[in-house]
């Protein structure tokens, strides 16, 4: 009987907690992560490449068993009020994991309460640390975009946001450059959502023309933005030639649209990683995308099932445990997936010069 | 740096524990996860949230140990559900089918939701027991909210020995029990308990699940660390055995007070007043060579290198090293320490190491500084430090002579610091 909950061999995609930390690092903000421990360590060892060379805030507000009991959320206020005063960011983000979710933690009400004592626009993003940090990293750059986007920015024409980059499916700069020099080249102005943007750069969200979902987590600001100013958007990670002409192709001809669900697979290349990534891998290799759902990450047994079926699998190096059947592996490590271990072999997979199937040739 | 405070400014109830707090990127000290492999032929399931799982998953992969270990998440549905038993009970027996050895032991992590939701993992556990009696299970725990009680690392070094059970108690056998490295030649415990012909256990020592087992038939427990209180205390209660706690070993008075307790306890002479004369000198002799070499050079403590920081201090303090600051999280030294420190070192300076000023602190330190632990290493950002975590293998007048020639090369030697300092679990037998 399959049961996602249980896996035996493998590893776990990082949480929501770990989204909403990535994706708001570079803006000069505090983000408090709400929980007794653990998950904040969790991050910054192996889900954030930059927490050595930086001095950017991040901290676990160290909930105890009383005060959760009690529901003394003032604790909680009291301390981050007392962090703001010394630290003075320039917002405050306030997420959690499955505590403050079954107490029923009250993110909104928290954070105007700290807002009002400090004066500093303060985030509510209710995480639980039960989802994948697709649902994080969404949920925070919505918060974001609502708090800070200009609703009233002109228009910039050939203006795009890429959405949904943090170093949790990018990992380094290097990847991010590439993508944003792609879609430059191909005659776009970019903002990156948010990698080596500043504060101000991306409050101009709204000047844009169209958004580029170039990972799943850019998919509900996106979203977001279409509902509430009628920006479009595209689904596609810009890698390689092809899929960068064809993103900016969607983008010159308007819509919501994705380029990379037009996958022709003969069942023999399996790829397995985040949903946009393993999606446009699969189109151009005429393979079979695999990616962890939101709520229950990726099935071992589904996942057992498909390695064993495919005659190549391309997917982070830990999937290798456990694994049965014949199938070649070509490791393209995942940081979401791996975290740490294998950073250093992350390849820039993004930009023009990328070529997934030179790319498999070298693996084999 | 800046965020300090002098020691002569302090109070004594002063508690680093104060809520929110800052994760350091020096992660040398041991989780749970590091603690557990110690227990040969045993497998580990962590039951969890996702954003719990990650850390002990990707813990468990940098160690290669993958095949230790297996995870069940707790979802969203089986909060809503109320099915968290048998979510367990379905997701043990299906690792337990599936892994290709079956393990002897099985270590079952709940977490802090298992609390809060009132799940009768108890229960489960009866039923898993019934249904693989050839299986040791123990319910382990990663539940740090309930840290100000009982938190996750004493509680598990106390869990794992929940399987020793009473056996014929060999009068010529004694345990050490909650050490994460296996002791020797720098242990003055060790040494003279081999040297008195007693055949000392260690979970460090042990290759097979059997062998561990045989630690039921000692006849005492020797602990050294507090975070090994809890189960030194179990297992007399439980299956007899002589706990004999010892303890921090920076006091020269408090290590032949130590020694000769246990050996009186064990039946054994202890070192008589000529080997201590002797011990002491070779000691003193060390600690005078490599204060000489250092010549006023400042030194710089931390927590996670030795169980009590302060008296380590002091003791350098004592024998003419300039100690500059001291990384701590709490105080973990009786208050007499720290009102000596007080009187004999009032401008030392004491950083709480998770507090959230640190992560802006300017790291780094106006001339040389020789760090003894590695968050003195990363906040005093020197290559010139002693890379150990929990004492290491040290104890008595040996472990501090070791200590002295780990300074020595400290001083001497850079070390890559950034690298070093961010290996979790420094020293783990699978790292």
């Amino acid at each position: 009987m399959k049961n996602w909950h249980t896996h035996v061999f493998t590893s776990t995609y990082t949480a929501d907690v770990s989204g909403v930390c990535s994706m708001l690092y570079e803006l000069g903000g505090m983000t408090v992560l709400h929980d007794p421990s653990g998950c904040n360590s969790t991050y910054t060892t192996h889900d954030e490449p930059r927490w050595y060379d930086s001095d950017s805030l991040m901290f676990i507000s160290g909930l105890d068993e009383m005060t959760a009991v009690l529901g003394d959320d003032n604790v909680l206020i009291q301390d981050v009020v007392k962090a703001a005063a010394d630290l003075k960011p320039r917002f405050i983000t306030l997420c959690g994991a499955s505590i403050p979710h079954i107490i029923a933690f009250d993110y909104r009400g928290a954070a105007k309460l700290i807002e009002k004592e400090t004066g500093i626009p303060v985030l509510p993003v209710p995480t639980d640390g039960l989802r994948s940090y697709v649902s994080g990293c969404s949920l925070a750059m919505k918060a974001w975009i609502r708090r800070f986007g200009d609703r009233k920015a002109e228009k910039i024409k050939g203006r795009i946001n890429l959405l949904g980059v943090t170093p949790i499916d990018f990992s380094n700069d290097e990847n991010v450059n590439a993508m944003r020099r792609a879609m430059e080249d191909a005659g776009f102005s970019v903002r990156v959502f948010a990698m080596g943007e500043s504060f101000e750069a991306l409050t101009e969200v709204y000047a844009a023309e169209c958004n580029v979902v170039v990972s799943s987590a850019g998919r509900g600001p996106a979203q977001y933005l279409w509902k509430t100013a009628g920006i479009p958007y595209v689904e596609g990670l810009p890698s390689g030639e092809i899929m960068v002409k064809r993103i900016a192709d969607a983008i010159r001809k308007g819509g919501c649209t994705s380029v990379c669900q037009n996958y022709e697979s003969d069942g023999k290349i399996l790829v397995i990683g985040e949903e946009i990534f393993a999606c446009t891998m699969a189109s151009l290799v005429h393979g079979t995308p695999l990616w962890p759902d939101v709520d229950e990450g990726l099935d071992e047994d589904t996942l057992m099932e498909k390695m064993e079926q495919a005659d190549i699998v391309i997917g982070d190096p830990l999937f290798q445990y456990g694994r049965k059947g014949n199938a070649k592996f070509v490791p393209f490590p995942h940081e979401g997936y791996s975290g740490r271990i294998f950073r250093d072999d992350i390849p820039v997979f993004t930009g023009i010069d990328f070529d997934i199937e030179r790319f498999i040739r070298g693996k084999l | 740096m800046n965020g300090y405070q002098r020691i002569a400014d302090m109070t004594y109830s002063y508690n680093a524990d104060i809520g929110l707090s800052y994760s350091s990127p020096a992660r040398g000290v041991w989780n749970i996860v590091h603690i557990g492999t110690l227990v040969p032929e045993s497998h580990q399931i962590f039951v969890c949230p996702t954003s719990c799982l990650r850390g002990v998953v990707l813990t468990t992969a940098e160690m290669g140990a993958m095949d230790q270990m297996s995870t069940i998440t707790v979802g969203e549905d089986n909060i809503l559900e109320g099915n968290m038993e048998e979510e367990l009970h379905d997701g043990v027996v299906k690792i337990l089918s599936s892994l290709e050895k079956k393990p002897r032991m099985v270590m079952v992590f709940t977490s802090c939701i298992h609390h809060f939701l009132a799940v009768n993992y108890q229960r489960v556990y009866k039923i898993l027991r019934k249904e693989y009696p050839d299986i040791d299970f123990v319910d382990c725990y990663m539940d740090p909210i309930m840290r100000r009680t009982s938190p996750p690392d004493p509680s598990l070094r106390r869990q794992i020995t929940r399987v020793l059970r009473p056996l014929e108690q060999d009068s010529r056998s004694v345990n050490f029990i909650g050490n994460e490295f296996m002791t020797g030649e720098n242990s003055d415990m060790y040494m003279h308990l081999v040297n008195q012909g007693m055949k000392v256990r260690d979970i460090t020592r042990c290759s097979s699940y059997d062998e561990y087992l045989e630690m039921g038939s000692s006849c005492a427990n020797i602990t050294f660390h507090k975070a090994a209180a809890k189960a030194g205390r179990d297992l007399e209660v439980r299956i007899h055995q002589k706990w004999l706690p010892v303890r921090s070993a920076y006091d020269y008075d408090v290590i032949d007070a130590d020694m000769k307790r246990v050996c009186q306890a064990l039946n054994i002479p202890a070192p008589d007043a000529d080997e201590i004369r002797k011990e002491r000198e070779k000691t003193e002799a060390a600690a005078a060579e490599v204060c000489a070499l250092l010549n006023g050079t400042p030194v710089s403590v931390d927590y996670t290198a030795v169980d009590e920081p302060l008296l380590f201090t002091l003791w350098l303090k004592r024998h003419g090293f300039t100690v500059e600051s001291c990384f701590i999280e709490n105080f973990t030294e009786d208050k007499e320490v720290f009102e000596a420190l007080q009187k004999e070192l009032p401008d030392l300076k004491v950083w709480s190491s998770l507090n959230w000023n640190m992560r802006r602190a300017e790291r780094g330190h106006e001339g040389k500084i020789t760090a003894i632990g590695q968050k003195a290493a990363y906040f005093n950002d020197t290559n010139h430090f002693v890379n150990v975590v929990e004492s290491g293998d040290m104890y008595g007048y040996r472990g501090i002579r070791r200590m002295m020639e780990l300074l020595k090369e400290a001083y001497l030697e850079e070390k890559d610091m950034r690298k070093l300092v961010q290996i979790k679990g420094w020293g783990c037998h699978c790292g």
